[in-house]
């Protein structure tokens, strides 16, 4: 049997085994062994090989959007111990959002010549895009309110660009100007924004 | 044929008692089914596809179908099993309609193949055994001609059996077997020219 006729039949016989004469060839030459050995090493490999990839959140999104609208869910009931499901999530972005407020706005009005670090720091966060797309916590708050109110994403969408625009204002002042007060006020006040339209968006889930 | 898993999930209820919920129309119940099988429907979407849009859109539709006959599921196999096929069926149907050859099935042997196997005259050809990591073999896949990518990931992957296969393509159990073949010699070139790249640049 020469190599030519033997994996002509390979593909047939690769994993239920073949003649007699087909086997005899394939102890006795290497080049059809090696091949064969290759192509079940990869068989074999393949099987290992684990689900690395996630779809982008805006899949579940457009699943439960259809859900909705065919009618196969109901409205979600309240999460359980008030702090697991959407509402809970925005809970936790809200106040993670309080807590730069306060850090921001006790060192902002610590007098000196530049904003200490810690400042500088916390008012790297969030993002001051005046996008939402870099900010994952913004994204996270319209995720959420896309999926519960639908009708009302565009408004927060349009509220959180502007107070992120305000944001970023205020801290390009204060980079070219560390003393300025009028820009240290407008930073608190648009990290109050913030807070404030996080808040009600929370609000608007129940 | 294993049930729904009892093991209890993180949000604190088992896989059954999800479906049982998600059977009443329990969003969240919804939302924990579709966590735990985003990836592997995901996952096989892209690697059929080769498409992440493609895939994001077919996911979507593959549970989509999933929720609209939950109510149908009884149990008789795993829910991950069932789950599964139809995520198959979703894309094979996408690729009816779009005309793409689902395998090629009257596509012959290059002539090259024909003639027998390849002899590197001078240079050694050591076997692959032992040499292919998983990245590597993810991006050949990838990039595998779309009929031999289909048939390779539904049977080396996916674990599907010829006879399944050609009743799902509509092709003959021999046409199935030898398009795998063909894959799997596609891939061991590729294979091969990527550790001989990689051993160039040492």
């Amino acid at each position: 049997m020469t190599c030519a006729e033997f994996q002509k039949v390979l593909p047939y016989i690769i994993e239920t085994g073949g003649s007699a004469d087909q086997e005899k060839h394939l102890r006795e030459c290497h080049v059809c062994s090696d091949l064969v050995q290759d192509l079940r090493y990869i068989a074999e490999q393949a099987k290992l090989l684990v689900p690395m990839e996630e779809p982008s959140p805006q899949v579940w999104v457009g699943i439960r959007a259809s859900l909705e609208r065919e009618g196969l869910v109901q409205k979600p009931a309240r999460a359980r111990g008030g702090l697991l499901g959407p509402q809970g999530a925005l809970l936790w972005v809200t106040a993670a959002a309080a807590v730069v407020l306060v850090i921001v706005g006790i060192t902002l009005y610590q007098r000196g010549p530049e904003p200490p670090a810690a400042a500088q720091r916390a008012a790297a966060r969030p993002s001051d895009n005046s996008a939402t797309d870099d900010d994952p916590q913004d994204k996270q708050v319209l995720t959420q309110v896309a999926q519960a109110r639908p009708e009302m994403k565009d408004v927060y969408e349009r509220n959180l660009k502007q107070v992120n625009a305000s944001i970023k204002d205020s801290r390009k002042a204060l980079a070219s100007d560390p003393s300025d007060e009028d820009a240290r006020t407008g930073l608190l006040h648009a990290y109050e924004q913030k807070a404030m339209v996080y808040d009600m968006a929370t609000r608007s889930l129940r | 044929m294993t049930q729904a898993k009892k093991s209890t999930l993180p949000s604190g209820i088992t896989e059954a008692e999800a479906i049982d919920r998600a059977k009443r129309g329990d969003a969240g119940s919804f939302e924990i089914l579709y966590g735990l099988h985003k990836r592997r429907v995901y996952s096989l979407c892209l690697r059929m596809t080769g498409n992440t849009a493609e895939a994001e859109d077919l996911t979507q539709e593959a549970f989509l179908q999933l929720y609209r006959k939950i109510a149908t599921f009884r149990g008789e196999s795993a829910f991950s099993t069932w789950l599964h096929r139809m995520a198959v069926n979703v894309v094979l149907m996408r690729l009816r309609k779009k005309g793409l050859p689902e395998v090629s099935l009257e596509e012959t042997l290059e002539p090259q193949q024909e003639d027998g196997p390849k002899k590197d005259f001078g240079a050694p050809d050591y076997a692959l055994v032992g040499s292919i990591d998983r990245v590597n073999l993810g991006r050949a896949i990838e990039s595998l001609p779309p009929g031999y990518r289909i048939i390779f990931v539904l049977h080396d992957i996916e674990g599907y059996e010829h006879n399944e296969i050609a009743e799902m393509l509509g092709c003959s159990i021999g046409n199935s077997k030898s398009q795998l073949h063909k894959a799997r010699m596609k891939l061991r070139d590729l294979l091969k020219t990527s550790r001989a790249e990689k051993a160039i640049k040492r």
